[in-house]
């Protein structure tokens, strides 16, 4: 059997053109042939696919447009993992990244959400899966913020580019306020935040739960 | 009604595509804004370039290079799921993920289509397709999948090369004799969840020898072409990769 091994260092199939390419000049015309044919058979990259390039803000734009590009941006790579998940909370999440862009609202100089912060915050949500959804906010270099808030209490977690978060934990206790940070990759989120008690953020019935 | 199978079905795509004989000018293509707008308040022009560089196998002449634009637009709906390209020579009907359904993507067609031709009017088809990439995610288990547990296409390699890293598989069949022809992709892609490795199963079907150029007879083909890829998608998946379509 035939296993895949999979690595964190993304590679793409891609490259095997660029190989093709530089080694043409060695190639018998019979050789170049059969490459040609091999690469007829591949499907063509489907029109309707997102790009792969986060649009940059342009100054030439319109503001709406750039804000525009944004959304289109990160609602296309919402559908990528749109079947993992719940419609209602979709409809509610393009809902909240519309206000965060409305023009009207806007301040100018702030970045609109990056395409890499928003895929950061995919694969989060994805794995911790909480009931509870969060609020959305947006930092001023395009980053996405999301925050549960339980009582007095609060989580607020950055996603990063590169597959990178940050978190910050407010805790009211009767002697006190204590507030615990972590920096760390996304695949370690969530043994990041295992030890204060995630149900106390994510549950649905946060108002009946105890401290962590 | 044709019953969705799976609650979530893996689609990351779904594709249909009428290419025409000779170009559409460009007015048509303009007109389509209009047209289109209260279905798809987003348009966007797209350009498409081809080049071919000829270089001849004496030397001492100069490479001959051909380089092609062809100008579009790209039509979406608020959400950015529905989509319509339309290209000089082909007009096209994608949905990105959640999918609907064939019900709903093949009426989105059938009423879009409609739409377009009373604009341009008839025009000689050269080619009716449909595509559906499908992208299959897969839990690791101590950093490896094994796709044969949940594909039955897929690169069959020696033992001796160890654990793969990367690999793709292309193949083309005639699963009738109406002149349908299948391409067939997979590939393993990076996944878009932690802990998890993704394979690609792109399925495209499609009719180039004589096309049919009624309407009908075009909706009735692209049933049967869904039909020959829905065969073709269960062929290529065991029930293991069917049950994480469920869960």
């Amino acid at each position: 059997m035939t296993s895949i091994v999979v690595r964190a260092e993304r590679t793409s199939l891609g490259q095997s053109s660029d190989l093709l390419t530089s080694l043409e000049p060695a190639l018998s015309l019979q050789t170049r042939e059969i490459a040609r044919r091999i690469q007829a058979l591949q499907n063509q990259p489907s029109l309707g696919s997102p790009s792969a390039d986060t649009p940059h803000p342009s100054t030439e734009k319109p503001l709406h447009e750039n804000l525009f590009d944004a959304l289109a941006a990160v609602k296309v790579l919402t559908s990528q993992v749109a079947m993992h998940l719940n419609s209602d909370w979709r409809a509610k999440l393009f809902h909240q990244l519309d206000s965060l862009h409305d023009p009207a609202e806007w301040e100018e100089g702030d970045l609109p959400v990056q395409q890499a912060s928003f895929a950061t915050f995919l694969k989060a949500m994805l794995t911790i899966n909480p009931a509870r959804h969060p609020g959305l906010g947006l930092s001023h270099a395009g980053n996405l913020v999301a925050a549960w808030t339980t009582g007095k209490d609060r989580l607020t977690i950055e996603f990063m580019l590169h597959d990178r978060v940050r978190w910050v934990l407010s805790l009211h206790y009767e002697d006190g306020l204590v507030r615990y940070a972590g920096d760390a990759p996304v695949t370690r989120l969530a043994e990041g935040l295992a030890k204060h008690d995630p149900e106390h953020w994510f549950s649905r019935a946060p108002e009946n739960r105890e401290h962590p | 009604m044709s019953e969705q199978p799976y609650r979530r079905p893996p689609i990351t795509e779904a594709i249909i595509e009428i290419r025409y004989a000779a170009p559409i000018e460009p007015v048509h293509l303009e007109r389509g804004d209009v047209d289109f707008r209260p279905n798809y308040p987003f348009q966007q022009p797209t350009v498409n370039y081809g080049v071919a560089v000829g270089v001849s196998a004496s030397t001492g002449n100069e490479p001959v290079t051909q380089v092609n634009r062809s100008d579009g637009r790209r039509l979406s709906s608020m959400d950015q799921t529905e989509l319509i390209l339309l290209w000089p020579q082909s007009f096209i009907v994608a949905q990105l993920a959640p999918y609907p359904g064939w019900d709903n993507f093949f009426g989105r067609f059938a009423r879009d289509w409609k739409t377009w031709k009373r604009g341009v009017g008839y025009r000689k088809v050269a080619r009716v397709g449909v595509r559906f990439i499908n992208r299959i995610d897969i839990p690791q288990v101590n950093r490896v999948i094994e796709e044969a547990d949940y594909l039955n296409a897929y690169a069959k390699l020696p033992d001796e090369f160890g654990p793969v890293i990367a690999y793709g598989v292309q193949a083309q069949f005639l699963p009738d004799d109406k002149g349908c022809r299948l391409t067939l992709n997979s590939a393993s892609v990076p996944s878009p969840l932690l802990d998890h490795g993704s394979v690609l199963l792109d399925l495209d079907v499609g009719v180039e020898t004589n096309p049919p150029q009624n309407d009908e007879d075009i909706y009735t083909l692209l049933n049967e072409m869904r039909a020959k890829k829905n065969a073709a998608f269960e062929a290529c998946v065991t029930h293991r990769a069917r049950e994480l379509f469920q869960r």
